[in-house]
């Protein structure tokens, strides 16, 4: 280095020095204090969620259902002392649905009115009794309340993508399968994300008391599993980037993906969850009845025709599940 | 001339009565100069007190008060205008949008006068009030979709606001009328050192008077009787002023402040109240916790019985008729809407869903909005009506302080000369 560039160097260090010390003022208005932003999150999240323990699994068949006995009685003309003759009396069928799952029960924007694929189950099921759908009473309930209410027979029925299994077998009855469907994972486009092998230490979310949350929680992968109130909240949390996947049962996620063409549903299917209408445990004769009303959807093209009315982004139109029973 | 022979001297003077008369001149003229500027000083610093109840911490509690009620509102008129599918209706989206410039507004006044503990709550506020009108707006474009998210966005919305928002706002009112106390108790307080050193100067022309008899023989001196009759006036003076000022600033915490403070949180109960009600509907089935905070709220509201709770205490707090009358208004249809409350609930437990939503928003004169517009402007006016009267008593305190200090100095002065003329005069003979 040579002596005019080390003066140069000196002359320009003395040169910034001053000029720091000119430009620091004592009482300039104060430094804005270091500040980062924060997404809040859906009431009632758990991060990490809360995982049930699993009661030792019993064994069963779980989509065999009570067979039908003897002839389906006319609508209103109810055998004396059933559980159907209750219902008739009372004049509505209380029914427990769900009036967030777009398609599946959801209001109409339009007209305020409740529809959608399980909306127009449980009027069948109105129908049959009355001989009028629209003698029915919807109860809007939570994922977790849905064995609660039947057990405490708030509700005649539940039809809210209910999965038969052989644990909730002992608490409640199921009809026929009405729908079948697999767990899967709904993502943000191009994130690349493709199954739970991806979402290794990632948050994946799910509600809480559904099968599907500890489905997440037994990955090999170990994703972690994030619980909210409603399937909804989960859609919220992903779009706002708080956590990398929704996993539940594809026919839920095909709804949140049509209020949300950025998403995509990925993923192999994992479970194979048949949907089933709750019953009480104590109206054997209720669910031979309705697994009748079903036998005749199935068979009568009802059941198609309300599956393409609402359920089409899913896929063309499938056979009815068949009806399995125990006897 | 050394100390020693200085000290020599002026006990020799002493001894004479001219050179006693002038050591007791000089004694009074101390004594009075002493009180008056101690007088002075205290009806000055006490009138900045006051000036501070009333123009800095008053103030200062009002915006904290119109931070935490505008929030409230905003919440309450978002979740009410969400029950109209789609298109709300104009005037609720007006309020909702005035709430929040109201918000913001008073959050920028308060921002620049607030202490430490007040600045951290008001920066929680600026921080999170821009994050929650975003969640506003996101969940109005899914509502307009017609989509179902767009009840779980004003959920995560209305959540922040009751987790976050209110909270800090809450905070931020207690701190402020916690000042403002603070400020009216220190205004209040009597400056007992101002009295001591004006009865000192009483007792001091007392004594001079004793001692001037005894060594001149004549009953009364005017000059110190001028001083005296000057003394007992400021004395007389400064304490009415002081103890009036006083007063009045109690009078204003009792029957203001405190008057105030119920009555604003009896105001944001029933907003609060009014957003559970709507966000149950909202929530169509998942608002069960919603439905229970309503209930909390209503009890803290109103009581169990409906008529003690916030609006109980207001009731008996209330200083005069119209008051009465007013939180008993606010009382009677507080009553009437948690009843047409219950019957929402009813319709829409019972799966009428739509009949709800209809009972909820009947625009009718009876219906279920103007029943609760009755309860807020009910409270409102009250709020009104004592938020004037600390104005009132703050100015009346500010008042009876006015010209005491000129008084206090003038009277100081002719204490001081009636002294020195009335004993000069004595010594005066003397020579």
């Amino acid at each position: 280095m040579t002596t005019g560039r080390i003066r140069r160097v000196a002359v320009t260090g003395l040169a910034v020095a001053l000029l720091a010390a000119c430009g620091a003022p004592d009482d300039g208005p104060p430094a804005a204090p270091a500040a980062s932003g924060s997404l809040p999150r859906p009431v009632n999240v758990a991060d990490p969620a809360v995982i049930p323990s699993v009661a030792a699994a019993p064994t069963c068949d779980a989509r065999a259902s009570l067979r039908p006995t003897g002839a389906r009685p006319a609508p209103g003309a109810m055998p004396a002392g059933s559980t159907m003759a209750r219902i008739v009396e009372r004049g509505r069928l209380i029914v427990g649905i769900d009036q967030n799952a777009y398609l599946f029960g959801f209001r109409d924007p339009r007209t305020g009115e409740l529809t959608g694929f399980e909306i127009e189950i449980a009027r069948e099921v109105a129908r049959a009794l009355f001989g009028d759908p629209d003698k029915i009473q919807f109860r809007a309930i939570t994922t977790a309340d849905r064995i609660p209410v039947l057990v405490d027979k708030k509700v005649d029925m539940v039809v809210r993508t209910m999965t038969m299994n052989c644990e909730r077998w002992q608490q409640v009855s199921f009809s026929t399968e009405y729908l079948s469907s697999h767990q899967r994972l709904l993502v943000n486009r191009g994130s690349g994300i493709r199954s739970f092998e991806d979402l290794g230490g990632r948050k994946v979310c799910a509600t809480r008391g559904s099968t599907s949350i500890r489905v997440i929680a037994a990955q090999p992968s170990k994703p972690i599993p994030v619980s909210t109130d409603s399937t909804l909240d989960c859609l919220v949390l992903l779009q706002q980037g708080q956590v990398d996947a929704v996993s539940t049962i594809d026919v839920l996620l095909a709804g949140l993906n049509a209020q949300d063409p950025s998403t995509e549903i990925v993923g192999t299917p994992l479970t194979d969850e048949p949907a089933g209408i709750g019953i009480n445990k104590d109206a054997p004769d209720f669910v031979r009845f309705v697994n009748q009303v079903l036998e005749t959807m199935r068979a009568d093209g009802t059941w198609k025709k309300i599956y393409a009315r609402w359920l089409t982004p899913l896929g063309p139109t499938p056979e009815p599940p068949p009806a399995r029973y125990r006897d | 001339m050394s100390i020693r022979t200085v000290l020599t001297q002026l006990r020799w003077r002493m001894t004479t009565t001219p050179g006693l008369l002038a050591a007791v001149t000089v004694g009074l003229v101390v004594i009075g100069l002493v009180a008056g500027v101690a007088g002075v000083l205290a009806v000055r610093q006490r009138a900045a007190l006051v000036r501070d109840v009333g123009t800095f911490s008053g103030p200062l509690s009002v915006r904290a008060q119109d931070i935490y009620r505008s929030l409230s509102e905003a919440d309450a008129t978002a979740a009410n205008a969400f029950l109209a599918n789609g298109v709300e209706p104009a005037a609720l989206r007006q309020r909702y949008l005035d709430s929040i410039a109201q918000a913001t507004a008073s959050l920028a006044v308060a921002l620049r006068d607030a202490d430490d503990r007040g600045a951290a709550k008001l920066d929680v506020l600026a921080r999170e009030l821009p994050v929650y009108t975003g969640l506003v707006e996101t969940a109005r474009s899914y509502n307009r979709l017609g989509t179902p998210l767009g009840g779980a966005y004003l959920r995560e919305a209305s959540g922040l606001m009751r987790q976050t928002l209110l909270p800090a706002a809450h905070d931020l009112f207690q701190i402020e009328a916690d000042r403002l106390a603070q400020a009216q108790r220190d205004g209040a307080t009597f400056p007992w050192l101002v009295l001591a050193l004006c009865l000192l100067a009483l007792a001091a022309l007392a004594a001079a008077q004793v001692l001037l008899a005894r060594r001149t023989n004549r009953v009364i001196n005017v000059g110190l009787a001028v001083a005296t009759v000057a003394a007992l006036t400021s004395l007389g003076w400064s304490t009415i002023a002081l103890t009036g000022a006083g007063g009045h600033l109690d009078d204003g915490r009792e029957r203001g402040s405190t008057q105030v403070h119920v009555l604003a949180e009896a105001r944001v109960a029933a907003l609060q109240a009014r957003a559970d009600e709507a966000l149950t509907l909202v929530a169509r089935g998942d608002g069960a916790a919603f439905e229970k905070d309503f209930v909390a709220t209503v009890e803290r509201l109103a009581g169990a019985d409906g008529a003690s709770g916030l609006l109980g205490q207001a009731l008996a707090g209330a200083s005069d008729d119209r008051d009465r009358q007013l939180i008993q208004e606010a009382i009677d249809q507080a009553r009437r809407w948690v009843a047409l409350h219950k019957e929402v609930r009813g319709l829409d437990d019972g799966g009428q869903y739509l009949d709800a939503v209809k009972r909820a928003t009947d625009p009718g004169a009876q219906g279920l909005p103007a029943t609760f517009g009755h309860v807020d402007d009910a409270l409102t006016r009250g709020l009104a009506a004592a938020n004037d009267r600390f104005d009132a008593a703050a100015d009346d305190a500010d008042g009876a302080l006015r010209g005491a200090d000129i008084a206090i100095i003038v009277l100081t002065l002719l204490l001081v000369a009636a002294a020195v003329v009335g004993l000069q005069r004595r010594i005066g003979e003397y020579r």
